[in-house]
């Protein structure tokens, strides 16, 4: 027999700078699962599993999940689950614990992401590590590097300016300028996006996420187990993963995100959505950089190829629009590795539950969408559709 | 109490490794120290450069090596302005090649762009631009035995 799961809880810490950040990454995750029970009002004593993200090397700690999860003051009799899968882990961890309660092995599953860009000094450098070695690492290429042949092969295709992903920028920040949650809370002009530190053309600093600092959490249960808990959770309707080939030219074209679209088309057909855009209240996708955001809503099926940009730009994608997008302000500007990859199904489980911060909350939002990618030229991509459990009013 | 300030400790990892190339990235290797790029096929009609043990469409072996020219279409590149620690120094261009008769990319170093022109660059070698590899003087069987790739007029 086959459960149903859902997301009873959710627990987020607020972001900061590693300058800033005076909190250890153990005291972060405290924050968060303990916020997230709660939220749900769960004890610790009825969880039976946690699922944690650890990308070993960028921590400087290896299967430091182990040893970090004892330490969150949750008890000694929980079994860790440990989810390694690289850029895609935050976005793996809920597929992990679905998967769990959907099987009818556990009913409390508690996914948990830390914030894994915290200590390296040089991010770019600790990215270059994990490019495929022998043949691609060797090449001079980080994060933002390998992330600029899809913005430029884009702006070829469809003649894309920097006004244009400045656009994207100002969006993401307007937004996040309202989420007391976000990191960057400022907001910025099109000017400053066009005319920031280039960085790997044709991206600027501006366009390109922070390293932040905080963890998240979210409490996933069978839909029986939820009914002894104090929220309205949000059923996790349909969940899939999709990879493109391992060596980042594998990848057939970097004008369009061929691997998110086959993907998106396996889900929707599970969760039975036929018209995306109109079947959806919120959409958050996880887009680091400027072009990933638009490309990714095109791959999606919510706008026409070519016209994510516009799309952005309209009023629609905001709040009060008919289709809000990346109301958290998105990674672009709160990005903390692991729980920044987590953080797209927070949000999107927060708004289904109707409990999200009451400054970006979607009234009465329906069903959602949530998005992860990673690998180090964005192979890998994940997705969950989320729906409410109450009866639409 | 509460800290103001974060309290941090350094940490260094140092480590070096000995990566078994294996039959098919070998064999690779070794065509480069000849100056011959080999690539191989046969799991689809797909032709995989740098060679795939397996066809990551059919996931059947790929049997059937094939010798390709070092010249194709330079599908996409980035300027590098900002690197990074232990990277080459900015800047300095990557680009993905479709060389004549792959349907991969190899990604490597592209020269021949005048970077004093940043808001033109893209324009200076747009998609389908010819470029060819250079071979590097001294060759030891890994990818930068191909010294680059450089436009080929």
């Amino acid at each position: 027999m086959a459960y149903q799961a859902v997301v009873a809880g959710v627990g987020i810490t607020e972001a900061t700078s590693p300058r800033k950040q005076t909190h250890s990454f153990v005291e972060l995750c405290q924050q968060a699962a303990h916020a997230a029970l709660e939220h749900a009002g769960a004890s610790p004593d009825s969880l039976d599993a946690i699922v944690v993200g650890d990308i070993d090397g960028f921590e400087g700690t290896v299967l430091g999940a182990k040893f970090q999860t004892r330490q969150l003051g949750l008890g000694s009799d929980i079994p860790v689950i440990v989810v390694n899968t690289g850029g895609t882990t935050g976005g793996n961890l809920m597929q992990v614990a679905a998967r769990m309660v959907r099987s009818g092995t556990h009913s409390r599953v508690l996914c948990l992401g830390g914030p894994t860009f915290f200590g390296a000094q040089d991010l770019q450098a600790a990215i270059n590590t994990n490019s495929p070695m022998i043949v691609e690492q060797p090449l001079g290429m980080g994060g933002f590097h390998m992330g600029a042949f899809a913005a430029s092969a884009y702006q070829a295709r469809y003649d894309i300016k920097l006004e244009d992903f400045a656009a994207v920028v100002v969006a993401d920040h307007t937004k996040a300028s309202k989420n007391p949650f976000a990191h960057l809370r400022y907001t910025v002009t099109i000017d400053d996006v066009v005319n920031g530190t280039p960085l790997s053309s044709p991206l600027t600093q501006p366009m390109v996420c922070p390293v932040s600092t905080s963890a998240c959490a979210m409490l996933v249960t069978s839909r029986q187990s939820a009914q002894t808990l104090r929220t309205s959770p949000a059923l996790i309707k349909a969940v899939g993963t999709s990879g493109d080939p391992y060596l980042g030219g594998g990848k057939g074209d970097f004008a369009a995100m061929e691997n998110l679209a086959i993907l998106a088309r396996r889900v929707y057909a599970m969760a039975d959505i036929r018209d995306p855009y109109n079947d959806f209240d919120v959409v958050e996708v996880f887009a680091p950089y400027a072009h990933m955001q638009p490309m990714q809503l095109e791959a999606l099926q919510l706008c026409e190829a070519g016209k994510g940009i516009e799309f952005i730009r309209s009023a629609e994608s905001h709040r009060g629009g008919s289709l809000p997008v990346n109301l958290s302000g998105g990674p672009k500007c709160t990005n903390a590795g692991v729980a920044g990859e987590l953080a797209p199904y927070i949000y999107v489980a927060w708004q289904i539950m109707g409990d999200a911060p009451e400054e970006i909350r979607v009234e009465n939002a329906q069903r959602g969408l949530a998005h992860g990618t990673g690998g180090t030229f964005f192979q890998f991509e994940n997705l969950a559709v989320f729906e409410s459990t109450t009866e639409s009013r | 109490m509460t800290m103001t300030s974060p309290n941090t400790q350094h940490v260094h990892w140092d480590l070096d490794y000995d990566i078994h190339l294996g039959e098919t990235w070998g064999r690779f290797m070794d065509g480069l120290r000849d100056k011959k790029i080999y690539a191989n096929t046969g799991g689809s009609g797909k032709v995989y450069v740098p060679p795939m043990a397996f066809c990551e469409e059919s996931f059947r072996p790929n049997d059937t090596w094939v010798e390709l020219s070092g010249e194709g279409d330079l599908e996409v590149f980035t300027v590098v302005w900002q690197g990074f620690r232990g990277g080459p120094k900015p800047p300095y261009a990557i680009g993905g090649i479709r060389l004549d008769g792959a349907d991969t990319l190899l990604m490597h170093y592209i020269v021949g762009l005048d970077f004093s022109d940043p808001a033109g660059i893209r324009a200076q070698l747009p998609q389908g631009s010819r470029v060819r590899a250079v071979w590097a003087e001294e060759r030891s069987g890994q990818i930068l035995d191909i010294a680059y790739f450089e436009p080929a007029i």
